[in-house]
């Protein structure tokens, strides 16, 4: 929209910024304030830190939700670009179980491959086939109820039983399912392991301050199975360390991190 | 901000305009001041502060030690430093102290003869300011968390409070009796807040996460219950399904006009609301720190584009601008962690009270007068002779010879 005249809030921007935090220390993958938040391009640079290998090619690339917070500073723009990519169908968005707030997100090409994949050749093959054209093409949503799945996508029972043990859906309460990726237990697994760990490497030094790029360059304990860029950006966006004024240094809170492991 | 003047000036911005730039640079470069203080009397942690509304010029404050002291915030000193002394307390020593903790004080809404305080005694006492004894006493059978009594009732003078019961009482004012009960909520009722914008709509939030808007004025139920996922069954796990929050909802604020509403929990997240559907409007604000049992009070700012919220997380008061959910700034002054602010939308001045028994003063920063670069040395030199202009000089004499 061209307008004529500025608004208020605009021309206190370029203000702000001079009392903001010198941004010296980012690197290529994280982006500037100014330019428009693209939240795609985030998301494929925090897939391509995601260790595919570490499971044999059996799980999708994963991001967290969360890791984007750390990447961008308008939250709320991100949020409002993720819904349009869910609602754009090339994006869906699952729980990951440890947390209320923590939520996984793949591309729906590459779900559909490794879901296939995984279940080439057995007896569920059908029904999971049928669940992702069906359910997962059309609907954004993160849980079901046995009411939805009966009357709606017409499932029974019986199909039901079979997408939970092929890991396409897990249990939430009696007679409704959260959305899932199969194999995702060993995923969490790692994720939380990992964070600890890095959160200890934190904690444990002096002042409980550590320099970004000091602690990429670490080595890391066979606790840390994934990235550590990955992990950082996970603990960044989940606010469980905070950015010191000058950007460069990682500082715990402390009774978050006792609250949240 | 010479734009701004000049397009004033000349008519082609309206006069509102050059007010509301001025009062937002004014709110973005709040600092504590050495000039500014506020009298220290409280010996314990200060819960609540309330200014009035008038004339902007008097400050209630309320806090743990059952203490509520009146303020005069205006400098009639001709000197900068100033610190707002404390006109007249109801101390210890005076009769009709609370016995606890003083949890809400506000003014009565059209003038500074009475105001209203709640306590974790049981009680609400109605004071007289000129004589500082309670002209009513309303008993409940709970702790007080809250009160609130509408800014601009003409046709009722209702006050609601919020105690440990999970019934919202209504008290009248003009016959000092109860007149009715909301019943709806299952937990204590931490936060009650009337809107700005009508008389009747009354907004409550309670310790089992769901805060219910009500019109005074219907027999049956309450309006409707904020539900953060916006009526999206899938997002929430099954028992927090239809709930503002996921943990207690302890704070309430009404931006200014009415239209949004502003409510925080233990959740450590701040939602903001539209108040007329009860959409949740998705701004992330982030992780707001927020481990206060009993109500938190915070304000938001007014007259300012954009708006600011103040909300008080640990030991300091967060910033954040209203509708896009960004943080400002954070105002680190306290020792300790804070439990209420208040904004003065006259002066842009934010007062903040805590557990370290303070009440800070925001100011915001002073202009310094521009000095001009170019032969500086030289002109400070010349500077009493140059600093007016020779033909505005006043050039007469008495003397007859020149």
């Amino acid at each position: 929209m061209n307008r004529k005249r500025t608004l208020i809030s605009e021309t206190f921007n370029a203000k702000k910024r001079k009392f903001g935090a010198d941004n010296s220390g980012k690197l290529h993958g994280e982006d500037d304030q100014d330019g428009p938040v693209d939240v795609k391009a985030s998301l494929v640079y925090l897939m391509s830190l995601f260790p595919r290998k570490l499971f044999n090619d059996s799980l999708p690339t994963i991001a967290i939700k969360h890791q984007l917070y750390s990447l961008h500073d308008a939250r709320t723009l991100v949020d409002r670009q993720l819904n349009l990519l869910r609602e754009q169908g090339e994006l869906l968005m699952f729980q990951l179980g440890f947390d209320a707030d923590a939520f996984g997100l793949v591309f729906t090409p590459d779900y559909k491959a490794k879901v296939l994949a995984g279940v080439e050749g057995k007896k569920t093959q059908g029904t999971v086939e049928k669940f992702l054209d069906k359910v997962v093409q059309s609907c954004t949503d993160l849980s079901f109820n046995k009411d939805q799945m009966l009357k709606q996508y017409l499932f029974t029972d019986s199909e039901i039983t079979q997408l939970v043990k092929s890991g396409v859906l897990t249990v939430r309460d009696a007679g409704s399912w959260w959305l899932s990726v199969p194999n995702l237990g060993k995923f969490t697994k790692y994720l939380i392991q990992g964070r600890k760990a890095v959160l200890t490497m934190v904690k444990k030094s002096r002042y409980g301050e550590v320099m970004k790029a000091d602690l990429e360059q670490r080595r890391t304990t066979s606790q840390v199975k994934f990235h550590m860029k990955y992990h950082l950006h996970d603990i960044m966006g989940a606010e469980l360390v905070q950015r010191s004024v000058f950007s460069i240094f990682l500082k715990t809170l402390r009774f978050i991190l006792l609250i949240s492991i | 901000m010479l734009s701004f003047l000049t397009a004033r000036q000349n008519g082609v911005d309206g006069p509102i305009r050059l007010r509301r730039a001025e009062s937002t640079r004014r709110v973005l470069s709040l600092e504590l001041n050495h000039d500014r203080d506020v009298a220290r009397v409280h010996g314990n942690g200060v819960n609540t502060i309330d200014i009035e509304a008038i004339e902007g010029r008097y400050m209630l404050s309320g806090g743990s030690d059952g203490v509520i002291v009146v303020y005069d915030l205006e400098n009639n000193s001709k000197k900068p430093q100033y610190t707002c002394k404390a006109i007249c307390t109801v101390g210890r020593s005076s009769r009709h102290v609370h016995k606890f903790s003083v949890e809400t004080v506000q003014w009565y809404p059209h003038d500074t003869g009475m105001f209203i305080s709640s306590s974790f005694d049981k009680t609400m006492k109605v004071w007289d300011t000129e004589t500082l004894k309670p002209a009513e006493v309303f008993q409940f059978e709970g702790n007080v968390y809250c009160h609130h009594m509408s800014p601009l009732a003409r046709k009722h003078a209702l006050i609601a409070v919020g105690t440990k019961d999970p019934k919202v009482q209504l008290c009248d004012l003009k016959s000092g009796s109860r007149s009715h009960v909301l019943q709806g909520h299952k937990g204590e009722v931490l936060s009650v807040r009337w809107s700005p914008r009508y008389e009747h709509i009354l907004a409550t939030a309670s310790a089992d996460s769901r805060v219910r808007v009500w019109d005074v004025r219907r027999a049956s139920g309450s309006l409707f219950n904020l539900d953060q996922h916006n009526g999206d069954k899938s997002k929430a796990s099954s028992e927090a399904v239809n709930a503002a929050h996921d943990g207690r909802v302890n704070g309430l604020c009404f931006t200014y006009d009415g239209l949004y509403l502003l409510t925080t929990g233990t959740d450590d997240r701040v939602r903001l609301w539209n108040s007329a559907t009860g959409e949740n409007t998705l701004v992330n604000y982030g992780k707001v720190v927020n481990e206060s049992r009993k109500g938190l009070k915070f304000s938001v700012s007014k007259g300012c584009s954009p708006e600011f919220m103040f909300v008080p997380s640990g030991s300091s008061v967060a910033m954040y601008a209203v509708h896009t959910g960004e943080l400002v700034t954070m105002l680190n002054g306290h020792y300790n962690s804070v439990d209420c602010c208040e904004f003065h939308p006259d002066y842009q001045e934010l007062y903040s009270g805590g557990k370290d028994c303070n009440i800070l003063a925001w100011v915001p920063l002073l202009r310094h007068p521009d000095v001009e670069d170019e032969g500086s040395t030289a002109a400070s030199q010349s500077a009493a002779q140059s600093a007016v202009n020779p033909a505005f000089e006043d050039a007469w004499s008495s003397s007859d010879e020149d």
